[in-house]
């Protein structure tokens, strides 16, 4: 790909993490599951081929970044940075409008979403740019400039919009920060900075932006409108129950009471049609992918695999807790995939590609 | 040489990222506990209410019809245009679309929408055209939420005939859903609200049906759950004979007034007729406010069924009771003679009789067949006012007859103690002299002067008038002897044999009847503007045919029609006439006419 060389010996295949392996696959095809039983009876009913069909390439992508070395990959930091302001620069300018927004690139009948790629240039990025910090303990002036230049890819998205994408980068950031060495006054100070800013950015927001939030706090305010997304979820994953409804037998997802069941909310359809004990496994798994993520950070052999581990967990991990918390109704509706799950080409991609490179940080651990 | 950077911070920093993360999905597995297992109950509620639809069917009311099962009144499909405001994604888009489409306006549709119930289609247009049923179906997709429900609905295929009795239905009112005799029913059932369809109400209603059906958030039916067909109302066997009631309407040429006939032996009412009346058609399917308060405020009321509900002096035919109580109580005789000057002087007040010269010696037959009020001035002294007063409620005045129609009139029969009670002041024997030809303060229905008749007619049993059949006719004994009904009959007779009532002589029939005017204003006001139409009495005529095996009694009301003996007797021969299939017969000529005055009866 960039040039990198993707040197393979016996002892990088032996420290493969399997178990992260594991349940990766296993929730992706959970996934594929779901995305069946919430589009079988719809106008698409082969959308869960697709979804399948992308989980195979979303497994050769992550075989490909496990395949790299990340210390190559990060030699070229700088030029994905670049990449990727140019990417999130051509869709601001030329993507076509879709449902009033400008987030992917089409071509050849294909549809990229930059902003999910983005994300991982942005964890190999910070990562590389912390790793060279040599101070055992950093203050709010030296994370300005990775601050400035992580601010600057989150701008670009949230211009598109795409707000959901965009607030990943920020526990991408604290996350790599924070294990950077960021006194604990400055994480403090950092957090009050975001909270105003996002008390200052208000005024900026879009309506629907605005209704979303008014309606989180009361949806009872518009049943039908932004409120609606809310209750429908929260019924959908209350009358599941504890050993749901079956298969393909939720009444809010089959009768089509679910909004965006297949992508933002497949975890309703999950809640309603497998209850509280699939809610349990799913997230158990979700859990163990993310410890053992963070366990490959512990392990990593330097600091710069250690951030690039944690800068994919804490965007991952903000994306699962975000999704899930949204479903059951506790965040305010916000267009945010869940990783591995939701249908979308993209997401999908890179999620895996992402795990690809947590393995790649692994499977190194005692490599020179 | 490998160098290994010190990782210790990082290490002691990712456990407190580990820890955090496994408190994030620990906090998350504890709302969906709350949410799938606490609260599942609730939610799975509220899924059923999302998915699940509740469609009334309506079943058809009993059909009502005449006693040789002719159609009264049925029913008749018709379109209603309905909504379910719930499923609505924006409402005020829908209904401007709809008002559109049904040339409606807004506001009569947010009318209907405000009184709806959670999740129950509104009707938003009643008895709905195939016109707007074709736009609607061009404009389905734009419009899910709207649908198109085919329901039963009343149609009276009489018009006008027989509307009072009949009745109406209409949309219940909000009062009336507060009542036990409503329990159950939904805003915009229609019930009855007038005549048999509200005395019958829950008998004819039947009991609705429903389907459950699933629906799609779109609110498209996917598929059924539960049916529950309507039962359909009974049907409805009446004692009205529709040509009969036919004849009734048109002896009337459309004048104000009202007439009813019964079936002296059982109280069945064969026709009842109430003028001007209105076409029940207009209410079935909610009637417009502009119409509804030209017909409430029309000074002929055309929605007061006069048969029940008109109170009016019973002036002569009243005689026919005075005379029945004066046998009975032994008071007179059959035979009993008094001299008729013309007038009588009663405690220094002077009543006049009907004709200025006098009847001369006058028995009662001819006290009756020619009216003669000095005779009943007499009998009324005699009498006094409390056994006077009795007779009259054994003959049913003062009461509902119990006929099955709602909103009976009683009519008032005075007595002493009703004087004292009501006026505060004492009786005055005067006052019986008035009474005792009907006028004062004695009024009376249409039907309760039928059921006098009727009385006489079947040998002194008070019946029950009735639409309804029944299975069985309660056995009554007479309340007087024979003699006395031979004695009030021969004078009946003689009414229309020679008397006040001799335009209502049939050939081939022998009709016995008694003629009566009731008076609007005092005689001597009248007599200063003759020409006022709307001053002049009431004319009545209570009859029953043929006099020795009577079949028929009815009693006739022409409003401000002078006499009976002008405007009422010939009405009730008109009926008679086809009762008894005589039309063709020719009306008793000038020439029949015996001695007697009949413009003053």
């Amino acid at each position: 790909m960039l040039g990198v060389g993707t040197g393979i010996d016996r002892r990088l295949v032996y420290n493969v993490d399997w178990v992260l392996l594991g349940a990766t696959l296993f929730l992706s095809l959970l996934g594929v599951a779901m995305v069946y039983s919430a589009t079988y009876a719809g106008q698409k009913p082969e959308l869960y081929l697709k979804q399948l069909a992308l989980v195979a390439v979303g497994l050769a992508g992550m075989t490909l970044a496990a395949a790299l070395d990340y210390r190559r990959l990060a030699d070229r930091a700088v030029l994905l940075y670049v990449l990727s302001v140019v990417a999130l620069l051509y869709v601001l300018r030329f993507a076509p409008v879709i449902a009033g927004t400008r987030r992917w690139i089409v071509s050849f009948g294909f549809q990229l979403q930059p902003s999910e790629l983005v994300k991982l240039a942005a964890a190999v990025f910070v990562a590389k740019l912390f790793s060279e910090f040599r101070q055992e303990s950093l203050g709010l002036r030296d994370v300005a400039l990775p601050g400035a230049a992580v601010g600057l890819l989150a701008l670009l998205i949230a211009r598109e919009p795409d707000l959901g994408a965009a607030a990943c980068l920020v526990p991408l950031f604290l996350a790599v920060a924070f294990l950077a060495g960021l006194r604990m006054r400055a994480v403090l100070g950092l957090a009050a900075v975001l909270l105003l800013s996002a008390g200052l950015a208000w005024p900026f927001l879009k309506d629907y932006q605005k209704t979303r939030i008014y309606t989180f706090l009361d949806p009872s305010l518009d049943p039908r409108g932004a409120g609606y997304q809310k209750i429908q979820s929260q019924i959908a994953v209350g009358s599941g129950g504890l050993l749901g409804r079956g298969f393909r037998e939720g009444s809010q997802a089959q009768l089509g009471y679910l909004p965006a069941r297949h992508t933002d909310f497949i975890f309703s359809v999950l809640a309603e049609e497998l209850g509280f004990v699939g809610v349990f496994v799913a997230l158990s798994l979700y859990l163990l992918v993310l410890w053992r993520m963070l366990e490959t950070a512990r392990l990593a052999r330097d600091r710069l695999g250690a951030f690039l581990v944690a800068g994919i967990s804490a965007t991952f991990a903000f994306q699962v807790v975000y999704n899930v918390g949204m479903v059951a109704g506790l965040v305010p509706v916000k267009g945010l995939p869940l990783p591995l799950m939701s249908y979308g080409g993209s997401s999908i991609v890179a999620s895996l590609m992402g795990i690809g490179l947590v393995l790649s940080v692994r499977m190194r651990r005692f490599a020179n | 040489m490998r160098i290994y950077e010190d990782l210790r911070l990082v290490q002691s920093r990712l456990a407190a990222l580990q820890a955090v993360v496994v408190l994030l999905v620990a906090g998350l597995m504890v709302q969906f506990w709350n949410l799938q297992v606490v609260r599942a109950r609730h939610f799975r509620e509220q899924a059923e209410h999302n998915r699940s639809r509740l469609v009334t069917l309506a079943a058809p009311r009993g059909t009502l019809v005449d006693r040789n099962g002719q159609l009264l009144v049925g029913n008749r499909p018709s379109f209603n245009v309905v909504l379910v405001p719930e499923h609505a994604e924006n409402l005020d888009r829908v209904v401007s679309r709809l008002a559109a489409a049904l040339g409606m306006g807004e506001a009569a549709i947010r009318e209907r929408l405000a009184r709806r119930q959670p999740y129950r289609p509104v009707v938003v247009k009643n008895d709905a055209t195939l016109a707007d049923i074709a736009v609607l179906d061009a404009r389905r997709l734009e419009l899910p939420e709207v649908s198109v429900e085919v329901v039963p609905l009343r149609s009276y295929p009489l018009a006008a005939a027989a509307a009072h009795a009949l009745g109406r239905v209409g949309e219940i009112s909000e009062r009336q859903l507060l009542l036990a005799e409503f329990k159950g029913l939904l805003p915009g059932a229609l019930v009855g609200q007038a005549g048999i369809e509200s005395r019958y109400n829950r008998e004819l209603m039947g009991k609705d049906g429903f389907r459950r059906v699933i629906v799609n958030s779109r609110g498209l039916e996917v598929a059924e759950a539960a049916r529950e067909p309507p039962s359909d109302g009974p049907n409805l066997t009446l004692s009205i004979d529709v040509s009969l009631q036919a004849a009734m309407e048109a002896a009337f040429a459309g004048r104000s007034g009202s007439a009813v006939a019964l079936d002296p032996e059982t109280g069945e009412i064969l026709a009842m007729t109430s003028t001007p009346a209105y076409d029940p058609n207009q209410f079935t399917t909610g009637i417009e406010p502009a119409r509804w308060a030209s017909l409430a405020s029309d000074p002929n009321t055309p929605l007061m069924n006069r048969v029940i509900q008109g109170t009016y002096a019973p002036g002569s035919t009243f005689k026919v009771i005075a005379a029945t109580a004066a046998l009975e109580e032994g008071v007179i005789t059959p035979g009993t003679s008094f001299y008729c000057p013309g007038q009588l002087s009663v405690y220094n007040t002077v009543f006049r009789c009907n004709t200025p010269g006098g009847h001369g010696v006058v028995d009662l037959r001819r006290a009756i067949s020619a009216s003669c009020n000095v005779y009943f001035y007499q009998v009324g002294i005699r009498l006094e006012i409390g056994r006077l007063s009795k007779w009259a409620k054994l003959m049913g005045l003062g009461a509902p007859t119990g006929v099955d129609l709602p909103f009976e009139a009683s009519g008032l029969m005075p007595s002493a103690e009703w004087k004292l009670r009501v006026l505060k002041t004492p009786w005055y024997a005067g006052e019986t002299v008035s009474v005792a030809i009907g006028q004062g303060q004695v009024s009376a229905t249409p039907i309760q002067m039928a059921r006098v008749a009727a009385f006489i007619a079947n040998g002194g049993r008070l019946l029950r008038p009735h639409f309804a059949r029944q299975a069985k006719v309660p056995e009554l004994p007479p309340i007087v002897r024979p003699e006395t009904i031979a004695a009030v009959r021969e004078g009946m007779c003689g009414v229309v044999a020679a008397g006040t009532g001799w335009r209502a002589r049939l050939a081939g029939v022998l009709v016995c009847g008694k003629t009566g005017s009731a008076q609007v204003v005092a005689r001597a006001r009248l007599e200063k503007t003759p020409a006022a139409h709307e001053l002049q009495p009431h004319g009545w005529f209570v009859a029953f045919a043929p006099a020795d095996r009577p079949r028929i009694a009815l009693a006739v009301l022409v409003e401000h029609g002078r006499s009976g003996g002008e405007s009422a007797a010939p009405v009730a021969r008109r009926i008679l006439a086809h009762y008894f299939g005589l039309e063709r017969a020719d009306p008793p000529a000038e020439a029949a006419r015996a001695d007697i005055s009949d413009t003053e009866d």
